[in-house]
């Protein structure tokens, strides 16, 4: 009993009902890491005249609406903050404030800004922001963007390092392990595909190079490869692996840490095919219109 | 979604919030909730959208009358002006409605800075802040209480 209320990813003591009211969660995430969670709300916020935007603005970038773009983007970086902040709340509190940590921290909101504002400006004009090589200064804000977002993202695995070393932590083996392998998988597979993503100056590879036709949702390409596929479950591990890690310590206990170990391989290898089949040309699940 | 819906649209909502001032003595705190906050901030994301979505379209600029007056050849930015009217005006009659009950001002007296504000806002602010001037003089701190 008790190994599994420690599974819990949030004390027992806390009623039911706040646990699912959005409302007591962005005050709990804003208890854990202020600066995060107030950078993804803020964001998120942003999102609303930017879909409202989407709805009246006529123009097209890659054959869809040039809002769909940034929307989607907030919505990453909203949901990646959240979990960032929620996830700080388990560094041990001499380490969060450390001048480096909350340095860090303000880089990370930083850079979350810089991207969608850059993304929106650009999305207002209709021009590429990615892979934008236009003039000089397209350049150095394309550079600046990949610079940022590899901070954004070297935060996960800065997480990993301080969460593994918190002595306090009192969760469950298993949920720990997950977590840190989680946000450190979600630092490492990400450079790789997006680094790939970067030099290759395209995500498509084959195909035609249109968003038109993508799969539904995600506007994956349904004729050729799509570095984008890898990203996002690379990114994701940070959520993949946790909630796995949960499920786990409910089924086969919170001190089993195999299980998570072996998903995690699992999930690393379910990557590298993603990213292997993008390489080559392959859509992923073509069936899906 | 083309201007002339959205332009209906808008106004439909904005008419709704003075309606709900002019109702604020029965519902003060309604009355703030929707006319100072939520029609206001509706109002603000749609201009904000007009503005992402159509300012780079647009010629002209703020800097000389005939730049303004080609940005408002452009009817998505013109829809765009009319709503920042909307949004501020509805904003500084909530304001006046706000101040008013706070300063022991009387609603019969409002209510014509309320229409003025409605129809040409500024001159709506302009009568509100004479009574309020007016009301601070010794002898008259009475009126219109």
């Amino acid at each position: 009993m008790n190994t599994l209320a420690k599974s819990l990813p949030v004390p027992v003591r806390t009623p039911a009902a706040a646990r699912l009211d959005p409302v007591w969660w962005l005050g709990e995430l804003g208890r854990r890491e202020p600066v995060l969670a107030g950078t993804g709300i803020l964001i998120g916020l942003a999102a609303i005249p930017m879909a409202f935007a989407g709805v009246v603005d006529p123009r097209l970038f890659n054959g869809i609406d040039v809002w769909i773009k940034p929307v989607k983007f907030a919505t990453a970086i909203v949901l990646y903050m959240l979990t960032l902040a929620f996830f700080a709340g388990w560094v041990s509190g001499k380490d969060r404030r450390k001048w480096w940590f909350n340095v860090a921290v303000r880089i990370v909101a930083a850079a979350a800004l810089f991207e969608i504002v850059y993304i929106s400006y650009q999305a207002s004009l209709a021009q590429a922001s990615h892979y934008n090589r236009a003039d000089m200064l397209h350049i150095a804000l394309y550079a600046m963007m990949g610079v940022g977002a590899t901070l954004m993202v070297a935060f996960s695995g800065l997480l990993a390092l301080l969460i593994r070393r918190n002595p306090a932590l009192n969760v469950a083996p298993a949920i720990r392990d997950s977590v840190v392998i989680g946000l450190a998988l979600t630092f490492v597979l990400t450079m790789i595909v997006a680094g790939t993503l970067s030099a290759w100056g395209s995500h498509w590879i084959g195909g035609v190079h249109s968003d038109a036709g993508g799969m539904v949702l995600t506007g994956w390409s349904r004729d050729g490869g799509d570095l984008r596929v890898a990203h996002l479950f690379a990114t994701h591990a940070m959520h993949f692996i946790p909630i796995f890690g949960v499920a786990s310590a409910y089924i086969f206990g919170g001190g089993n840490r195999l299980p998570i170990w072996l998903f995690s391989a699992l999930f690393t290898g379910f990557v590298a095919f993603l990213y292997f089949q993008a390489l080559a040309g392959q859509p992923f699940l073509p069936f899906i219109e | 979604m083309d201007a002339e819906t959205i332009f209906r649209i808008a106004n439909s909502v904005a008419i709704a919030g003075w309606l709900v001032l002019l109702a604020s003595p029965i519902m003060p705190k309604v009355a703030h909730y929707v006319s100072a906050m939520a029609i206001p901030l509706l109002l603000a994301v749609v201009y904000s959208a007009l503005i992402m979505a159509f300012w780079s379209g647009g010629q002209g600029g703020f800097d000389s009358l005939e730049h303004v007056a080609e940005l408002f050849r452009s009817p998505e930015l013109l829809l765009a002006g009319w709503i920042h009217y909307l949004a501020f005006d509805l904003f500084v009659g909530a304001w006046i409605t706000r101040k008013a009950r706070k300063d022991g001002i009387a609603f019969w007296a409002v209510i014509p800075c309320l229409v003025l504000t409605f129809l040409f806002g500024p001159a709506g602010f302009l009568l509100f802040s004479a009574i309020t001037a007016a009301k601070s003089v010794p002898s008259l701190k009475g009126a219109a209480s």
